[in-house]
Protein backbone atom coordinates (compact mmCIF):
# COMPACT_ATOMS: atom_id res chain seq x y z
CA UNK A 1 0.00 0.00 0.00
CA UNK A 2 1.21 3.49 -0.59
CA UNK A 3 1.08 5.58 2.67
CA UNK A 4 0.65 9.67 2.43
CA UNK A 5 2.90 11.07 4.86
CA UNK A 6 2.43 14.50 3.17
CA UNK A 7 1.11 17.40 6.02
CA UNK A 8 0.17 20.53 5.53
CA UNK A 9 0.72 24.03 7.87
CA UNK A 10 -0.81 27.18 6.34
CA UNK A 11 -0.83 26.88 2.62
CA UNK A 12 2.70 24.57 2.73
CA UNK A 13 2.36 21.40 1.81
CA UNK A 14 5.43 19.09 3.25
CA UNK A 15 6.06 16.01 1.67
CA UNK A 16 6.32 14.52 5.69
CA UNK A 17 5.59 15.49 8.83
CA UNK A 18 9.76 14.88 10.30
CA UNK A 19 11.47 18.07 10.63
CA UNK A 20 14.44 19.15 12.32
CA UNK A 21 14.64 21.74 14.97
CA UNK A 22 16.13 25.25 14.74
CA UNK A 23 19.79 25.13 16.76
CA UNK A 24 19.82 21.28 15.98
CA UNK A 25 20.63 21.73 12.22
CA UNK A 26 22.98 24.80 11.46
CA UNK A 27 22.13 26.08 8.70
CA UNK A 28 21.34 23.30 6.93
CA UNK A 29 24.05 22.09 5.00
CA UNK A 30 26.89 21.37 7.48
CA UNK A 31 25.85 17.71 7.48
CA UNK A 32 25.92 17.34 3.68
CA UNK A 33 28.62 14.58 4.19
CA UNK A 34 26.26 12.52 6.54
CA UNK A 35 22.63 13.11 5.33
CA UNK A 36 20.16 13.57 2.26
CA UNK A 37 18.15 16.57 4.03
CA UNK A 38 16.05 16.78 0.36
CA UNK A 39 14.36 14.25 2.29
CA UNK A 40 13.32 15.71 5.69
CA UNK A 41 10.00 17.44 5.86
CA UNK A 42 11.38 20.55 6.22
CA UNK A 43 14.68 22.61 7.57
CA UNK A 44 14.26 25.12 10.29
CA UNK A 45 17.54 26.79 10.60
CA UNK A 46 19.82 28.41 13.55
CA UNK A 47 17.67 31.75 14.68
CA UNK A 48 19.12 34.42 12.85
CA UNK A 49 18.94 37.76 14.25
CA UNK A 50 19.26 41.59 13.04
CA UNK A 51 22.99 41.40 13.63
CA UNK A 52 25.64 39.17 13.71
CA UNK A 53 26.43 37.39 17.17
CA UNK A 54 29.33 35.72 19.08
CA UNK A 55 26.84 33.64 21.45
CA UNK A 56 28.09 33.46 25.23
CA UNK A 57 31.01 32.48 26.82
CA UNK A 58 32.27 28.69 26.96
CA UNK A 59 31.40 26.44 28.71
CA UNK A 60 28.25 26.39 26.86
CA UNK A 61 27.10 22.77 27.12
CA UNK A 62 26.66 20.01 29.35
CA UNK A 63 25.09 16.48 29.27
CA UNK A 64 22.69 15.65 31.97
CA UNK A 65 20.45 12.75 32.44
CA UNK A 66 18.71 11.61 29.12
CA UNK A 67 19.57 15.13 27.68
CA UNK A 68 21.74 18.03 27.86
CA UNK A 69 21.32 21.94 28.56
CA UNK A 70 22.99 24.60 26.00
CA UNK A 71 23.72 27.94 26.49
CA UNK A 72 24.84 28.92 22.92
CA UNK A 73 23.62 32.47 22.61
CA UNK A 74 21.70 33.02 19.73
CA UNK A 75 25.54 32.90 17.87
CA UNK A 76 24.75 33.12 14.29
CA UNK A 77 25.76 34.70 10.85
CA UNK A 78 23.03 37.85 10.68
CA UNK A 79 20.52 38.32 8.10
CA UNK A 80 22.59 39.81 5.99
CA UNK A 81 24.92 37.30 5.50
CA UNK A 82 21.93 34.78 5.77
CA UNK A 83 20.42 36.27 2.42
CA UNK A 84 23.83 36.59 1.28
CA UNK A 85 25.50 32.98 1.70
CA UNK A 86 22.65 30.91 2.44
CA UNK A 87 19.19 32.03 0.51
CA UNK A 88 20.96 31.25 -2.23
CA UNK A 89 22.06 27.46 -1.47
CA UNK A 90 18.04 26.68 -0.46
CA UNK A 91 17.62 27.57 -4.13
CA UNK A 92 18.35 23.08 -4.43
CA UNK A 93 18.21 22.11 -1.27
CA UNK A 94 15.10 19.75 -1.79
CA UNK A 95 12.77 20.30 0.83
CA UNK A 96 11.42 23.22 2.53
CA UNK A 97 13.36 25.32 4.30
CA UNK A 98 11.85 27.70 7.23
CA UNK A 99 13.86 30.54 8.72
CA UNK A 100 14.22 31.10 12.29
CA UNK A 101 14.16 34.55 13.92
CA UNK A 102 15.35 35.86 17.51
CA UNK A 103 15.35 39.57 18.03
CA UNK A 104 14.86 41.45 21.75
CA UNK A 105 12.03 43.79 20.25
CA UNK A 106 9.26 43.95 17.99
CA UNK A 107 11.23 46.15 15.52
CA UNK A 108 14.34 43.61 16.16
CA UNK A 109 12.15 40.59 14.94
CA UNK A 110 10.67 42.87 11.41
CA UNK A 111 13.52 43.99 10.82
CA UNK A 112 14.84 40.18 9.83
CA UNK A 113 11.56 39.75 8.34
CA UNK A 114 11.40 42.22 6.02
CA UNK A 115 14.90 42.23 4.77
CA UNK A 116 14.06 38.53 4.33
CA UNK A 117 10.72 39.13 2.43
CA UNK A 118 12.36 41.30 -0.01
CA UNK A 119 15.50 39.03 -0.48
CA UNK A 120 12.50 37.07 -2.63
CA UNK A 121 14.31 33.80 -1.29
CA UNK A 122 12.78 30.16 -1.35
CA UNK A 123 12.08 30.00 2.35
CA UNK A 124 8.48 28.62 2.84
CA UNK A 125 8.31 30.17 6.17
CA UNK A 126 9.42 31.83 9.56
CA UNK A 127 9.60 30.29 12.74
CA UNK A 128 9.09 33.02 14.99
CA UNK A 129 11.53 32.28 18.70
CA UNK A 130 10.12 33.82 21.33
CA UNK A 131 11.73 31.79 23.93
CA UNK A 132 14.96 31.50 24.27
CA UNK A 133 15.99 31.53 27.43
CA UNK A 134 19.84 32.59 26.94
CA UNK A 135 20.41 35.84 26.20
CA UNK A 136 20.29 38.23 28.88
CA UNK A 137 17.99 41.18 26.75
CA UNK A 138 14.15 40.57 26.94
CA UNK A 139 14.84 37.23 28.24
CA UNK A 140 11.20 35.15 27.62
CA UNK A 141 9.45 39.12 27.39
CA UNK A 142 7.78 38.00 24.74
CA UNK A 143 6.83 34.11 25.16
CA UNK A 144 5.65 34.75 29.35
CA UNK A 145 2.93 37.44 27.97
CA UNK A 146 0.30 36.36 26.20
CA UNK A 147 -0.24 40.78 25.29
CA UNK A 148 3.22 40.55 23.86
CA UNK A 149 3.11 37.64 22.42
CA UNK A 150 -0.19 38.78 20.15
CA UNK A 151 1.22 42.70 19.51
CA UNK A 152 4.58 40.84 18.19
CA UNK A 153 2.44 37.90 15.95
CA UNK A 154 -0.05 40.75 14.54
CA UNK A 155 3.34 43.31 13.49
CA UNK A 156 4.76 40.04 11.80
CA UNK A 157 1.77 39.00 10.07
CA UNK A 158 1.09 42.22 8.33
CA UNK A 159 4.31 42.29 6.52
CA UNK A 160 4.38 38.70 5.49
CA UNK A 161 1.67 36.20 3.64
CA UNK A 162 3.97 33.37 4.08
CA UNK A 163 3.61 30.73 6.88
CA UNK A 164 3.84 32.13 10.08
CA UNK A 165 5.06 29.78 13.27
CA UNK A 166 5.59 31.02 16.96
CA UNK A 167 7.75 28.49 19.04
CA UNK A 168 6.71 29.01 22.29
CA UNK A 169 8.14 28.46 25.64
CA UNK A 170 6.99 25.68 27.90
CA UNK A 171 8.38 27.95 30.69
CA UNK A 172 4.50 29.53 31.38
CA UNK A 173 2.27 28.76 33.75
CA UNK A 174 -0.22 28.13 30.89
CA UNK A 175 0.67 27.55 27.58
CA UNK A 176 -2.43 27.39 25.90
CA UNK A 177 -3.39 30.56 27.08
CA UNK A 178 -0.07 31.70 24.96
CA UNK A 179 -1.05 29.70 22.03
CA UNK A 180 -4.48 31.36 22.10
CA UNK A 181 -2.69 35.19 22.30
CA UNK A 182 -0.39 34.22 18.94
CA UNK A 183 -3.29 32.28 16.78
CA UNK A 184 -5.45 35.92 17.95
CA UNK A 185 -2.51 37.21 16.52
CA UNK A 186 -2.50 35.36 13.40
CA UNK A 187 -0.31 32.93 13.59
CA UNK A 188 -0.49 29.71 11.05
CA UNK A 189 1.00 27.21 13.44
CA UNK A 190 2.61 27.06 16.83
CA UNK A 191 5.74 24.70 17.30
CA UNK A 192 6.31 23.49 21.31
CA UNK A 193 8.54 23.38 23.23
CA UNK A 194 11.48 25.41 23.55
CA UNK A 195 14.14 24.41 25.83
CA UNK A 196 13.26 24.23 29.95
CA UNK A 197 14.95 25.90 32.22
CA UNK A 198 17.89 23.91 33.43
CA UNK A 199 20.95 23.99 35.16
CA UNK A 200 23.39 21.24 36.37
CA UNK A 201 26.67 22.28 39.43
CA UNK A 202 30.12 20.16 39.68
CA UNK A 203 30.31 19.53 43.11
CA UNK A 204 33.74 19.25 42.80
CA UNK A 205 34.39 23.16 41.75
CA UNK A 206 30.98 24.64 42.65
CA UNK A 207 30.41 25.90 39.43
CA UNK A 208 27.97 26.15 37.22
CA UNK A 209 28.56 23.67 34.59
CA UNK A 210 27.87 26.32 31.89
CA UNK A 211 28.75 30.06 31.78
CA UNK A 212 25.29 31.69 32.34
CA UNK A 213 24.67 29.28 35.31
CA UNK A 214 21.28 28.14 33.97
CA UNK A 215 20.45 27.29 30.50
CA UNK A 216 17.95 25.39 28.38
CA UNK A 217 17.64 21.56 28.79
CA UNK A 218 16.75 19.16 26.14
CA UNK A 219 16.53 16.18 24.66
CA UNK A 220 14.29 12.72 25.72
CA UNK A 221 14.55 13.72 29.11
CA UNK A 222 11.91 17.17 28.43
CA UNK A 223 9.70 14.45 25.49
CA UNK A 224 7.18 14.07 28.46
CA UNK A 225 6.50 17.90 28.71
CA UNK A 226 6.54 18.63 25.31
CA UNK A 227 3.78 15.98 24.59
CA UNK A 228 1.56 17.27 27.41
CA UNK A 229 2.45 20.81 25.63
CA UNK A 230 1.46 19.77 22.47
CA UNK A 231 -1.91 18.40 23.85
CA UNK A 232 -3.20 21.54 25.91
CA UNK A 233 -2.36 23.51 23.00
CA UNK A 234 -4.56 21.48 20.33
CA UNK A 235 -7.29 21.54 22.83
CA UNK A 236 -6.65 25.19 23.16
CA UNK A 237 -6.57 26.30 19.50
CA UNK A 238 -7.69 25.37 16.11
CA UNK A 239 -4.28 25.73 14.29
CA UNK A 240 -1.77 23.25 13.69
CA UNK A 241 0.81 22.33 16.21
CA UNK A 242 4.24 21.19 15.33
CA UNK A 243 5.71 18.96 18.27
CA UNK A 244 9.50 19.40 19.44
CA UNK A 245 11.08 17.85 22.87
CA UNK A 246 13.21 14.76 22.72
CA UNK A 247 12.45 12.97 19.68
CA UNK A 248 14.62 9.93 19.02
CA UNK A 249 12.14 7.49 17.69
CA UNK A 250 9.19 6.80 14.97
CA UNK A 251 7.08 5.85 18.52
CA UNK A 252 8.30 9.61 19.83
CA UNK A 253 6.78 10.77 16.75
CA UNK A 254 3.25 8.61 16.75
CA UNK A 255 3.02 9.79 20.49
CA UNK A 256 3.49 14.10 19.18
CA UNK A 257 1.24 13.06 16.37
CA UNK A 258 -1.68 11.30 18.97
CA UNK A 259 -1.27 14.31 21.01
CA UNK A 260 -2.37 16.60 18.64
CA UNK A 261 0.75 18.08 16.10
CA UNK A 262 0.58 18.05 12.50
CA UNK A 263 4.12 17.89 12.38
CA UNK A 264 7.52 17.46 14.33
CA UNK A 265 11.16 18.51 14.63
CA UNK A 266 13.75 16.32 15.78
CA UNK A 267 16.30 18.46 17.48
CA UNK A 268 18.74 17.14 20.22
CA UNK A 269 19.16 14.20 18.60
CA UNK A 270 20.88 15.23 15.18
CA UNK A 271 23.81 16.34 17.66
CA UNK A 272 24.09 12.13 17.92
CA UNK A 273 23.35 11.32 14.46
CA UNK A 274 22.59 13.94 11.57
CA UNK A 275 20.96 11.26 9.98
CA UNK A 276 18.54 10.54 12.38
CA UNK A 277 15.09 12.24 10.93
CA UNK A 278 15.83 10.27 7.74
CA UNK A 279 16.22 7.38 9.54
CA UNK A 280 12.90 8.07 11.24
CA UNK A 281 11.10 8.92 8.05
CA UNK A 282 11.69 5.59 6.87
CA UNK A 283 10.66 4.24 9.72
CA UNK A 284 7.51 5.90 9.98
CA UNK A 285 6.38 4.86 6.15
CA UNK A 286 6.98 1.45 7.39
CA UNK A 287 5.02 2.19 10.68
CA UNK A 288 2.02 3.32 8.45
CA UNK A 289 2.10 0.61 6.32
CA UNK A 290 2.33 -2.50 8.91
CA UNK A 291 -0.45 -0.71 11.09
CA UNK A 292 -2.86 -0.10 7.55
CA UNK A 293 -2.16 3.88 8.25
CA UNK A 294 -3.24 5.20 4.83
CA UNK A 295 -2.84 9.01 5.52
CA UNK A 296 -0.35 10.11 8.50
CA UNK A 297 -3.08 13.11 9.20
CA UNK A 298 -5.36 9.90 9.97
CA UNK A 299 -3.10 9.49 13.41
CA UNK A 300 -3.55 13.54 14.43
CA UNK A 301 -4.99 14.20 17.84
CA UNK A 302 -6.55 10.80 18.06
CA UNK A 303 -4.98 9.82 21.22
CA UNK A 304 -8.22 8.17 23.32
CA UNK A 305 -8.00 10.60 26.42
CA UNK A 306 -9.52 9.24 29.70
CA UNK A 307 -12.69 11.37 30.64
CA UNK B 1 44.59 21.88 4.72
CA UNK B 2 43.43 18.87 2.93
CA UNK B 3 38.99 19.03 3.38
CA UNK B 4 38.69 15.30 4.49
CA UNK B 5 35.07 13.92 4.46
CA UNK B 6 32.91 12.95 7.53
CA UNK B 7 32.26 9.24 7.84
CA UNK B 8 29.76 7.56 9.85
CA UNK B 9 30.72 3.92 10.73
CA UNK B 10 30.11 0.87 12.91
CA UNK B 11 33.44 -0.52 13.73
CA UNK B 12 34.60 -3.70 15.55
CA UNK B 13 36.46 -3.79 19.04
CA UNK B 14 39.39 -5.54 18.70
CA UNK B 15 41.57 -5.20 21.74
CA UNK B 16 40.72 -2.88 24.82
CA UNK B 17 42.83 -2.77 27.50
CA UNK B 18 44.45 -1.08 30.13
CA UNK B 19 48.03 0.25 29.69
CA UNK B 20 48.20 2.02 32.53
CA UNK B 21 46.53 2.89 35.73
CA UNK B 22 43.12 4.15 34.41
CA UNK B 23 44.41 4.42 31.65
CA UNK B 24 43.09 2.46 28.25
CA UNK B 25 43.97 1.88 24.41
CA UNK B 26 41.07 0.26 22.29
CA UNK B 27 41.85 -0.67 18.81
CA UNK B 28 39.08 -1.61 16.18
CA UNK B 29 38.09 -2.03 12.42
CA UNK B 30 37.21 1.45 10.98
CA UNK B 31 38.25 0.60 6.90
CA UNK B 32 36.44 3.74 5.46
CA UNK B 33 37.23 6.41 8.14
CA UNK B 34 40.78 4.70 7.78
CA UNK B 35 40.46 5.48 4.14
CA UNK B 36 40.14 9.13 4.39
CA UNK B 37 43.56 9.33 6.01
CA UNK B 38 43.47 10.90 9.36
CA UNK B 39 46.40 12.66 10.41
CA UNK B 40 48.00 13.45 13.92
CA UNK B 41 45.77 15.57 15.96
CA UNK B 42 42.59 14.67 14.02
CA UNK B 43 39.63 13.20 16.17
CA UNK B 44 36.37 10.82 16.61
CA UNK B 45 33.28 11.26 18.04
CA UNK B 46 32.16 8.13 19.78
CA UNK B 47 28.74 6.82 20.96
CA UNK B 48 29.25 4.98 23.96
CA UNK B 49 25.74 4.33 25.35
CA UNK B 50 22.96 2.79 22.33
CA UNK B 51 20.54 4.05 24.94
CA UNK B 52 19.86 7.36 25.12
CA UNK B 53 20.57 7.96 28.65
CA UNK B 54 24.17 9.77 27.38
CA UNK B 55 22.95 11.66 24.25
CA UNK B 56 26.11 13.05 23.38
CA UNK B 57 29.03 11.35 21.87
CA UNK B 58 32.47 11.35 22.86
CA UNK B 59 35.09 13.41 21.27
CA UNK B 60 38.36 11.53 21.02
CA UNK B 61 41.88 11.80 19.82
CA UNK B 62 43.12 8.83 17.23
CA UNK B 63 46.00 7.77 18.87
CA UNK B 64 47.24 4.97 16.15
CA UNK B 65 46.21 4.22 12.43
CA UNK B 66 47.18 0.67 11.33
CA UNK B 67 46.38 -0.26 7.70
CA UNK B 68 42.33 -0.38 8.52
CA UNK B 69 42.34 -0.76 11.97
CA UNK B 70 42.10 2.42 14.79
CA UNK B 71 43.34 3.29 17.98
CA UNK B 72 42.20 6.26 20.90
CA UNK B 73 44.28 5.78 24.36
CA UNK B 74 41.98 7.31 26.58
CA UNK B 75 41.41 8.04 30.94
CA UNK B 76 38.42 6.96 32.38
CA UNK B 77 37.16 9.75 34.27
CA UNK B 78 33.62 9.99 33.77
CA UNK B 79 30.58 7.53 33.02
CA UNK B 80 31.23 7.59 29.23
CA UNK B 81 35.04 6.70 29.76
CA UNK B 82 33.76 4.16 31.83
CA UNK B 83 31.18 2.82 29.57
CA UNK B 84 33.83 2.92 27.01
CA UNK B 85 36.60 0.82 29.12
CA UNK B 86 33.45 -2.23 29.68
CA UNK B 87 33.48 -2.92 26.30
CA UNK B 88 34.67 -6.49 24.68
CA UNK B 89 36.07 -7.64 22.01
CA UNK B 90 33.47 -7.89 19.09
CA UNK B 91 31.59 -5.48 20.47
CA UNK B 92 30.15 -2.76 17.56
CA UNK B 93 31.49 0.56 18.47
CA UNK B 94 29.87 3.78 17.05
CA UNK B 95 31.87 6.44 15.16
CA UNK B 96 32.18 9.81 13.49
CA UNK B 97 35.24 11.03 11.74
CA UNK B 98 37.78 11.57 11.17
CA UNK B 99 37.31 14.99 12.52
CA UNK B 100 39.27 18.65 12.74
CA UNK B 101 42.58 19.64 11.83
CA UNK B 102 46.01 18.24 12.80
CA UNK B 103 49.28 18.84 13.69
CA UNK B 104 51.45 21.04 10.89
CA UNK B 105 54.75 21.63 10.25
CA UNK B 106 58.00 20.17 11.49
CA UNK B 107 60.37 21.52 8.72
CA UNK B 108 63.23 23.04 10.37
CA UNK B 109 62.16 22.43 13.71
CA UNK B 110 63.09 20.17 16.56
CA UNK B 111 59.54 19.33 17.59
CA UNK B 112 59.01 18.35 21.17
CA UNK B 113 55.78 16.55 21.88
CA UNK B 114 54.23 17.15 25.03
CA UNK B 115 51.60 15.03 26.43
CA UNK B 116 49.87 13.54 29.43
CA UNK B 117 46.46 12.36 30.73
CA UNK B 118 43.38 12.73 28.40
CA UNK B 119 45.46 13.99 25.82
CA UNK B 120 48.06 11.34 25.09
CA UNK B 121 46.36 10.22 22.33
CA UNK B 122 47.79 12.54 19.30
CA UNK B 123 51.41 13.14 20.96
CA UNK B 124 51.77 9.02 20.87
CA UNK B 125 50.49 8.91 17.42
CA UNK B 126 53.27 12.17 16.08
CA UNK B 127 55.42 10.28 17.69
CA UNK B 128 55.19 7.25 15.90
CA UNK B 129 54.91 9.33 12.30
CA UNK B 130 57.89 11.67 13.22
CA UNK B 131 59.73 8.12 14.08
CA UNK B 132 58.66 6.73 10.87
CA UNK B 133 59.47 9.43 8.82
CA UNK B 134 63.05 9.91 10.73
CA UNK B 135 62.43 13.26 12.13
CA UNK B 136 64.23 13.85 15.64
CA UNK B 137 62.02 14.80 18.05
CA UNK B 138 61.98 14.65 22.36
CA UNK B 139 58.87 13.72 23.64
CA UNK B 140 57.75 14.59 27.55
CA UNK B 141 54.71 12.84 29.28
CA UNK B 142 53.86 13.44 32.01
CA UNK B 143 51.29 11.40 34.87
CA UNK B 144 51.20 11.44 38.89
CA UNK B 145 52.92 8.62 39.19
CA UNK B 146 54.67 5.29 37.67
CA UNK B 147 51.59 3.58 37.88
CA UNK B 148 50.48 6.12 35.14
CA UNK B 149 52.76 5.41 32.85
CA UNK B 150 53.17 3.07 29.83
CA UNK B 151 56.14 4.28 28.16
CA UNK B 152 60.06 3.75 29.60
CA UNK B 153 61.72 6.86 30.44
CA UNK B 154 64.62 6.75 28.01
CA UNK B 155 66.62 10.21 27.67
CA UNK B 156 68.82 8.47 25.09
CA UNK B 157 66.03 7.75 23.07
CA UNK B 158 64.78 11.37 23.74
CA UNK B 159 61.85 9.92 25.56
CA UNK B 160 61.26 11.96 29.08
CA UNK B 161 58.64 10.73 31.69
CA UNK B 162 57.34 12.99 34.30
CA UNK B 163 55.59 12.24 37.85
CA UNK B 164 54.28 14.24 40.50
CA UNK B 165 55.69 11.95 43.00
CA UNK B 166 59.05 11.18 41.60
CA UNK B 167 58.52 7.40 41.03
CA UNK B 168 59.68 7.07 37.84
CA UNK B 169 61.99 9.97 35.55
CA UNK B 170 61.93 13.66 36.58
CA UNK B 171 60.39 14.67 39.87
CA UNK B 172 57.49 17.19 38.89
CA UNK B 173 55.53 18.59 36.44
CA UNK B 174 56.65 18.51 32.74
CA UNK B 175 57.86 22.19 32.41
CA UNK B 176 61.15 21.77 34.42
CA UNK B 177 61.84 19.34 31.28
CA UNK B 178 60.54 21.03 28.77
CA UNK B 179 62.38 23.79 29.50
CA UNK B 180 65.58 21.99 29.59
CA UNK B 181 64.91 21.00 26.52
CA UNK B 182 64.15 23.98 25.08
CA UNK B 183 67.37 25.21 26.11
CA UNK B 184 69.50 22.27 24.23
CA UNK B 185 68.03 22.03 21.40
CA UNK B 186 67.70 24.48 17.95
CA UNK B 187 64.75 25.91 16.80
CA UNK B 188 62.07 23.89 19.25
CA UNK B 189 58.73 23.86 18.43
CA UNK B 190 56.62 22.35 21.25
CA UNK B 191 53.33 20.15 20.23
CA UNK B 192 51.36 19.72 23.55
CA UNK B 193 47.99 17.74 24.47
CA UNK B 194 47.25 17.06 27.97
CA UNK B 195 45.19 18.34 31.35
CA UNK B 196 44.26 22.01 31.45
CA UNK B 197 46.75 22.86 33.85
CA UNK B 198 49.71 21.48 31.95
CA UNK B 199 47.99 23.23 28.48
CA UNK B 200 47.98 26.34 30.40
CA UNK B 201 51.87 25.88 32.21
CA UNK B 202 53.06 25.06 28.11
CA UNK B 203 50.89 27.69 26.46
CA UNK B 204 52.24 30.92 29.55
CA UNK B 205 55.82 29.58 28.48
CA UNK B 206 55.66 29.75 24.97
CA UNK B 207 54.29 33.01 24.53
CA UNK B 208 56.80 34.26 27.20
CA UNK B 209 59.89 33.08 25.06
CA UNK B 210 58.28 33.04 21.55
CA UNK B 211 58.55 29.57 20.94
CA UNK B 212 56.38 28.44 18.28
CA UNK B 213 53.61 25.92 19.05
CA UNK B 214 50.15 23.83 18.40
CA UNK B 215 48.14 22.85 21.47
CA UNK B 216 45.55 20.18 20.59
CA UNK B 217 42.78 22.24 22.70
CA UNK B 218 40.18 20.01 24.74
CA UNK B 219 36.45 21.13 24.82
CA UNK B 220 32.99 19.63 25.52
CA UNK B 221 31.14 18.76 22.24
CA UNK B 222 27.93 18.89 21.42
CA UNK B 223 27.86 16.99 17.78
CA UNK B 224 31.67 17.74 16.80
CA UNK B 225 30.53 18.87 13.34
CA UNK B 226 29.54 22.69 13.65
CA UNK B 227 25.90 22.04 14.56
CA UNK B 228 25.47 23.15 18.14
CA UNK B 229 28.33 26.09 18.42
CA UNK B 230 28.57 24.17 22.02
CA UNK B 231 32.73 23.86 22.03
CA UNK B 232 33.78 27.43 21.31
CA UNK B 233 36.79 28.68 22.37
CA UNK B 234 38.58 32.69 22.92
CA UNK B 235 40.55 33.72 20.28
CA UNK B 236 43.60 35.82 21.14
CA UNK B 237 43.12 38.46 18.49
CA UNK B 238 39.39 38.76 20.28
CA UNK B 239 38.11 42.53 18.67
CA UNK B 240 35.35 42.47 20.98
CA UNK B 241 33.06 44.16 18.13
CA UNK B 242 29.93 44.68 18.96
CA UNK B 243 28.34 42.52 16.19
CA UNK B 244 30.08 40.12 14.78
CA UNK B 245 30.49 36.49 14.71
CA UNK B 246 33.29 33.61 14.61
CA UNK B 247 36.15 36.53 15.04
CA UNK B 248 35.65 36.51 19.01
CA UNK B 249 35.48 32.62 19.69
CA UNK B 250 36.51 29.91 17.38
CA UNK B 251 34.08 25.86 16.68
CA UNK B 252 36.96 23.57 18.35
CA UNK B 253 35.09 20.95 16.55
CA UNK B 254 35.71 22.19 12.78
CA UNK B 255 38.37 25.16 12.83
CA UNK B 256 40.61 22.90 16.08
CA UNK B 257 41.35 20.96 18.03
CA UNK B 258 44.65 21.71 16.65
CA UNK B 259 45.69 26.18 17.57
CA UNK B 260 48.82 27.83 17.37
CA UNK B 261 49.22 29.03 20.47
CA UNK B 262 49.03 32.58 20.07
CA UNK B 263 45.53 32.33 18.31
CA UNK B 264 44.01 31.41 21.82
CA UNK B 265 43.68 32.18 25.36
CA UNK B 266 42.72 29.93 28.34
CA UNK B 267 40.11 31.65 30.48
Amino acid sequence: MTVDLSVSLGDVSFKNPVFVASGTFGYGTESNDLVDVSQLGAIVTKSITKHPREGNPPPRIVETPSGMINSIGLANIGVDKYIEKMIPVYEKIGTHVITNIAGFSIDDYLHVLEKLESSGGNVCGYEINVSCPNVDTGRMEFSVDPKSTRELTKALRSATKKLLILKLSPNVTDIGEIAAAAVEGGADALSAINTLFGMSIDPATRRPNINTNIGGLSGPSIRPVGIASVYKISKAVDVPVIGIGGITSVKDVIEYLLAGASAVQVGTANFRDAAIATRIINDLGTYCEENDIATICDLIGKVESYD
Amino acid sequence: MIVKKMIAEKGTVLNNEEIAHGIYQMTFSAERICNEEPFPGQFLNICVDDSWEHPLRRPMSIADVNDNQLSIIYKVFGEGTKILSEYKNGYSIDLLGPLGNSFGETEGTTPILIGGGVGLSPIIWFHKVLQTNGVEHKIVVGAQSVNEHFLSHDPEENIYLTTDDGSVGEHGTVMPTVKKICDEVENPKLFSCGPEPMMKAVHLFVNKFDFPCELSVESYMGCATGLCQGCVIERASNSLKEHSYHERYSLVCTDGPIYQAKEIVFS
